[in-house]
């Protein structure tokens, strides 16, 4: 029996999944499915190639292994698509292997009701980041001078973005380089912007947090470091193991070490991204006259809040006539400021505001870097619990009367002077 | 409950994103990123984003004679009869929006059953690009002619990185949004010169592209004296495709007394039939096949509902040139027919429809710009390029 806190190495006892690391998080998934713990996997497949993920629904556990092997191109937002394609886990069971992003956007829906997460077993899975498929391509074509058709596995592991592929000769190469490196250049090649800046690389707030930091010795390429982060995860892990699906040992104190060390390198180099980033954005006025700047390329095709994990009201105020005055490209200052107001204290930081906006408008870095700020004043750590946001504090009823009666509208009068 | 994605191209504009449909139950319900498009990187404008919508809202749900709903044998029958006119009296227009699939049955229909002397294409537009997306974020001088970025937003987005790597943005033409974005602008309602000072720059330019919709006329005249390469922006998903059949603007003529119509229009966007209804009650008959509603499917006399784009499978080129893939995300509606199977119905299964494979194969053998090009390796996520014209 395992119990929150504990930390094992798991492997699967199944032939047919060909998974990372002693294929754990498959027969894991596969057990939950089987097991009728779950009514359906949300899984991460392989589309097109090595560069495309895309998400699938499993119900059948024999499918399962088809979504072994791990793809550090995709970034998925499954958390989104249950609450909008599958009710929000209200009427089923699913488990979903989670990023970081990801079970941080579960955890900010689930606040929101939006999500039942009594329904939801989440898969965590230690994330040094990911690389956007078409940026990974010419990274590896310019950079590594292989041709990106050839390459069939691609990892992060020890600092490096290590790609194996396969020479003229038909011989199996694999080429490193530093993150650190590829990511200083000009051509901005490396991770997404959002993964340099992230801190959240052991997904603790998932059911289980697994990964191959901290496999070491015999058992190194072979299983997997298995963190137990709740009671459910721990009664997965101990059905699967009962039912002789995963197989587990204790890991290697050396391998504890290790582990630690490298979530430790992990974090400051997130923390050495985000103030050089943030420091880009300037202070002050200057901050805001860049974001004001930047965001007049804006077409109002509202792509950023179609994506958002966090926007999810039905009636949005960037629609609302008296708020931003319809069919005017590039829309109000408002439009970005409604966005601001309502996600800033809960951004998760999962980039695709930023990657996915027609106009490349560094969204997600503004948005970012104001949650850092309000963090800092309120306290409020989005993704993390089932802390409420900064906002819900306030019954907008009683605060309007509030100000109201102080005789002035001026919120930074109210709240912010002394 | 069952959910997949389905990857394909948007039906909307020239720049040919890459997008997934969200399939649940055999239905289409929403619209994911696909990061791996080599166009767009899972990047999408508005109308991409309800691409699943444009399959569920307006749609023509019933074959029609005159208003009424009928079997589909009697619309055929009552379609089939606009073989009594002489080919100098039909005018047939195909939409610049089918797959290339359904554009050439409809051309080879037009051609060898009605016999039409007038062919044209509503929305296309002429023109080929000697440059390529890929050219344009490292071009250093782009001058862009007419609102380009707002009408392309996806293809806009590379103009960024021009900026970004110290390039410059020219504009010439009139106060618009592409206007705004740009470093130097004359603004101008009508052009048919540059200043000087941006031929000077386009000059001493190491990789400059001159940028312009495929039906500015105005705009190409100025491109072809330019030592520039050239970035011709289709409005329409395959209106590159039209192009290459060697179709030009439909235009109406004196003597069509029938029009036969394709009019492909997806939800959302303009109708771009509006032009065309001032002139149509002087016609006999009209036949128009279409799968959402447009001004002119109350106009028709015969109207013959059709699978919408992402229903059926099949090509399409994107401005550049690209050839990719259009996948079957949702069922076709009950009483709607694939349009390669309509044009096979109509002529008396005179073509063959449900492989498209073949179809291609004798696309490739027929237009130059696609011979050797294999259907299979448009498969690929990176598509593929047409032969240089």
């Amino acid at each position: 029996m395992t119990a929150k806190g504990d930390m094992v190495y798991a492997w699967t006892t199944s032939s047919d999944i060909h998974g990372e690391c002693g294929g754990a998080v498959t027969a894991l998934l596969q057990h939950a499915l089987a097991s009728g713990m779950v009514d359906a996997v949300l899984a991460v497949c392989r589309g097109a190639d090595l560069y495309d993920a895309k998400l699938e629904l499993i119900t059948d556990p024999a499918q399962m292994p088809k979504s072994a092997g791990s793809l550090h191109c995709g970034t998925l937002l499954s958390a989104k698509m249950v609450k909008k394609y599958l009710g929000g886990a209200k009427d089923m069971k699913i488990a979903v292997p989670v990023k970081g992003c990801d079970a941080m956007a579960f955890y900010e829906l689930a606040k929101r009701n939006q999500i039942n997460l009594d329904n939801v077993i989440l898969i965590g899975l230690n994330c040094g980041g990911t690389v956007s498929p078409m940026i990974a391509r010419e990274m590896i074509a310019e950079k590594y001078e292989v041709n990106p058709d050839t390459v069939f596995k691609e990892e992060i592991d020890k600092g490096q973005f290590i790609i194996e592929y396969t020479d003229e000769n038909g011989g199996h190469q694999h080429k490193g380089i530093s993150i650190e490196k590829l990511e200083e250049e000009p051509e901005g090649y490396g991770r997404r912007l959002n993964c340099q800046r992230c801190k959240c690389k052991v997904p603790r707030q998932a059911d289980l947090a697994c990964g191959n930091w901290g496999v070491i010795g015999e058992k190194a390429g072979k299983a997997t470091f298995v963190e137990i982060c709740s009671e459910k995860g721990a009664a997965l892990l101990d059905a699967a193991v009962s039912a002789g699906a995963v197989a587990t040992c204790a890991p290697e104190p050396k391998g504890l070490e290790i582990r630690g060390k490298v979530e430790n390198a992990m974090l400051k180099l997130g923390d050495k991204n985000r103030a050089h980033q943030f420091a880009e954005l300037g202070e002050g006025r200057e901050r805001l006259e860049k974001i004001m700047k930047l965001s007049s390329r804006c077409i109002a095709c509202r792509a950023c809040i179609e994506n958002c994990p966090i926007c999810y009201c039905v009636e949005c105020s960037t629609a609302k006539p008296h708020l931003v005055r319809p069919g005017q490209v590039p829309p109000d200052f408002m439009f970005h400021l409604i966005r601001f107001a309502h996600i800033a204290d809960s951004c998760i930081n999962c980039g695709q505001c930023q990657e996915l906006c027609p106009m490349d408008i560094p969204n997600a870095l503004f948005m970012h870097a104001q949650q850092v700020e309000l963090e800092k004043m309120f306290g409020h750590k989005p993704g993390y619990d089932m802390t409420m946001p900064v906002l819900s504090y306030a019954e907008e009823m009683e605060e309007r009367a509030r100000l109201n009666a102080t005789g002035s509208d001026m919120i930074f009068e109210n709240v912010f002077k002394e | 409950m069952e959910m997949e994605y389905v990857t394909t191209t948007c039906p909307y504009c020239g720049t040919g994103c890459g997008l997934n449909l969200i399939v649940v139950n055999g239905k289409a319900v929403g619209v994911a990123p696909y990061h791996r498009s080599p166009v767009s990187s899972g990047k999408l404008c508005t109308r991409g984003l309800h691409a699943a919508k444009a399959l569920t809202e307006w749609r023509i749900e019933k074959p029609c004679v005159r208003g009424e709903s009928v079997t589909w044998d009697v619309a055929l029958t009552e379609a089939k009869k606009i073989s009594g006119y002489s080919g100098d009296e039909i005018a047939v227009a195909i939409s610049s929006r089918l797959t290339n699939e359904a554009m050439f049955l409809a051309l080879r229909y037009a051609r060898e059953v009605l016999g039409a002397g007038n062919i044209g294409v509503v929305g296309g537009g002429c023109g080929k690009s000697t440059g390529k997306l890929s050219e344009l974020a490292k071009a250093d001088v782009v001058l862009m002619i007419g609102d380009v970025m707002k009408r392309l937003p996806v293809t806009g987005n590379k103009l960024y990185h021009v900026q970004k790597h110290g390039g410059k943005l020219l504009y010439l033409g009139p106060e618009s949004y592409t206007a705004v974005q740009a470093d130097a602008t004359f603004i101008t309602e009508e052009y048919t010169t540059i200043p000087a000072e941006f031929t000077e720059a386009i000059t001493v330019a190491a990789n400059p592209v001159v940028m312009y919709l495929a039906g500015d006329a105005a705009a190409a005249a100025i491109a072809t004296n330019l030592p520039a390469k050239t970035a011709v922006l289709y409005e329409t998903n395959n209106g590159r495709g039209a192009a290459l059949l060697g179709l030009e603007q439909f235009v109406l003529g004196e003597k069509t007394k029938a029009l036969f119509i394709i009019t492909e229009t997806p939800e959302r966007e303009e109708d771009i039939y509006a032009d065309l209804i001032q002139e149509v009650n002087k016609l006999e008959m009209i036949v128009a096949i279409g799968s959402n509603a447009t001004y002119l499917s109350d106009a028709a006399t015969v109207l013959l509902p059709s699978a919408a784009l992402n229903e059926y499978p099949g090509t399409v080129t994107n401005w550049e040139g690209r050839v990719q893939k259009v996948r079957a995300a949702s069922a076709v509606p009950e009483d709607a027919k694939c349009p390669c199977e309509i044009i096979s119905l109509l002529s008396d299964g005179k073509y063959a429809w449900e492989d498209k494979a073949a179809i291609f194969a004798d696309l490739a053998a027929a237009v130059p710009a696609y011979t050797d090009i294999a259907y299979e390796e448009i498969e690929k996520p990176d598509g593929i390029f047409i032969k240089e014209e």
